[in-house]
């Protein structure tokens, strides 16, 4: 195979040079090739085991981070509206449903590059028989990635991520598609350039492991951590009626 | 929303007030409980990335003197690099006939990681005297900021008289109507100091150069990954058909 390939190279270049020294530059080269091979197919195995360690030592921690994030109301759906990406893709019956997020939860597989899996924790809700709603991506060795999601179990009237959005007041003309068709969107987009999945992204590098960050603001250009801040948050708010109805996520970004 | 309002209410009772209530007060303990433990999940990440960047050294280390000796063996292939470069579909399709015409004074390809991994990497390409620059080495750098930014520098061309392929004015079309276009010569890659073009989108010719071209350049020598050839001994067949006519990127 290989050498058919690069015979016919080879026979391009014949007529300058001495056919035996070149195929024999290109055997040897090939030889290189696959010792370079094996030394990076060994980095990568360390590298990995490097990271399987270290997602041992943190899975306990965020067990520990979950306990305490259950004492503060509020913490994941304020965390999700706090970012300036996952914001803005949550319509206002997406922030009534993320009232009931409990938790968030990014799992590697244990060998840490098969994949990933997110999941969303709710506690009964009127909107879907769920408790948890998950998105498993699977990476194979030959480069394809398998995508799987929790095919939502809607109650009654309540299925808002297949076109069943209610266009209030043309607030948000652009984003009416419910955060929730995230689970759904289990078609890779673009083959070509690869897997991507803007929000998987987010969620995993970015929320997941530090939520807090978004939770306080600090990414929020104007919120930081000073005192003073805590006083105009507190009269910003004394006008609740005018900016906290008319737009409820996206002006933090 | 209603939550946002009322995170915001809450953190500014903390704020205003002297002394919260029993309630403010476990929530405010949740919260520093929180920061700790968000602390130390930041100490776990940074450990992580230093034996991460230990093993990335380590072979680095073990790979240079094996780069070094394929250096000398390509040496005694005729247009290696040339060949391979073209032959990348992302890569060939990038330069100008003009460029080509450049390109046929390339000797070689080089990519070196700065000493501590973790500080940068730079791209060289090695060219013989030609009619066109007086360098014999162009150089992209990449030096990684802690911050986080990267500082980009190229080497600056020296064009001789007449033959700078980035002047307004010299304009490139290509023979043919294949391109009605003027292309840009794939010199001005040398000038782009922007981390990120306008698209957000980082550089992916050094990407694609660090981590595709430069691991392995045989397998692109070899066209090995074109569509159209696959492992099986017809399509070794129709390479020598291709291979005839044209070692670029016709074939796109």
């Amino acid at each position: 195979m290989v050498d058919k390939g690069k015979k016919s190279k080879v026979e391009e270049a014949a007529s300058d040079h001495s056919d035996g020294e070149l195929v024999l530059s290109i055997e040897r080269l090939q030889e290189i090739q696959d010792e370079i091979e094996k030394v990076n197919e060994e980095a990568s195995d360390k590298v990995l085991e490097v990271e399987q360690k270290y997602n041992e030592i943190r899975r306990p921690i965020y067990g520990k981070r979950n306990e305490i994030v259950r004492s503060i109301p509020d913490f994941w759906l304020t965390a999700f509206l706090s970012h300036p990406v996952i914001a803005d893709l949550l319509t206002e019956e997406d922030q009534k449903i993320l009232k009931y997020l409990v938790s968030l939860d990014v799992e590697d597989f244990k060998d840490v590059k098969s994949g990933y899996s997110i999941t969303l924790n709710f506690s009964p809700n009127p909107y879907f028989e769920d408790t948890s709603l998950t998105k498993t991506y699977s990476f194979f060795d030959e480069g394809t990635t398998k995508i799987t999601g929790t095919t939502i179990k809607w109650k009654e009237g309540m299925n808002i991520a297949n076109g069943v959005a209610h266009k209030k007041g043309g607030k948000r003309p652009l984003s009416e598609e419910s955060f929730f068709s995230w689970f759904s969107e289990i078609q890779q987009k673009n083959l070509a350039e690869g897997f991507s999945d803007e929000v998987a992204e987010i969620l995993k590098e970015d929320l997941w492991p530090n939520p807090l960050k978004y939770f306080n603001n600090e990414a929020d250009d104007e919120d930081f951590e000073g005192d003073d801040d805590e006083e105009e948050k507190g009269s910003e708010f004394d006008n609740e009626d005018e900016s906290g109805d008319e737009d409820d996520e996206a002006d933090d970004s | 929303m209603a939550a946002d309002k009322s995170k915001k209410a809450k953190v500014a009772e903390l704020g205003a007030e002297g002394e919260p209530e029993t309630v403010d007060g476990e929530l405010v303990l949740s919260i520093e409980k929180l920061q700790e433990i968000q602390e130390e999940l930041e100490k776990i990440n940074e450990e992580a990335s230093e034996k991460v960047f230990e093993v990335e050294q380590k072979y680095n280390e073990v790979r240079r003197p094996v780069y070094v000796k394929r250096g000398d063996i390509i040496k005694n292939i005729p247009d290696f690099w040339l060949t391979a470069f073209l032959s990348h579909p992302a890569l060939g399709d990038l330069l100008s006939e003009k460029d080509q015409e450049v390109f046929k004074f390339m000797q070689s390809i080089e990519v070196e990681d700065f000493k501590d991994v973790k500080m940068g990497y730079s791209i060289t390409f090695n060219f013989t005297e030609n009619p066109y620059f007086e360098d014999t080495k162009l150089t992209k750098s990449y030096a990684f900021a802690d911050e986080g930014t990267t500082n980009i520098s190229g080497t600056k061309i020296r064009w001789k008289q007449g033959m700078d392929l980035l002047a307004n004015g010299n304009v490139q079309e290509t023979k043919g109507s294949k391109r009605p276009f003027v292309e840009e010569s794939f010199f001005s890659w040398f000038n782009e100091n922007l981390q990120e073009n306008l698209s957000g989108v980082m550089d992916e010719v050094a990407e694609i150069i660090k981590e595709d071209l430069w691991p392995n350049p045989l397998k692109y020598f070899n066209n090995e990954i074109d569509e159209d050839d696959f492992d099986g001994e017809d399509d070794e067949e129709e390479t020598d058909e291709d291979g005839e006519e044209d070692d670029d990127d016709d074939e796109d």
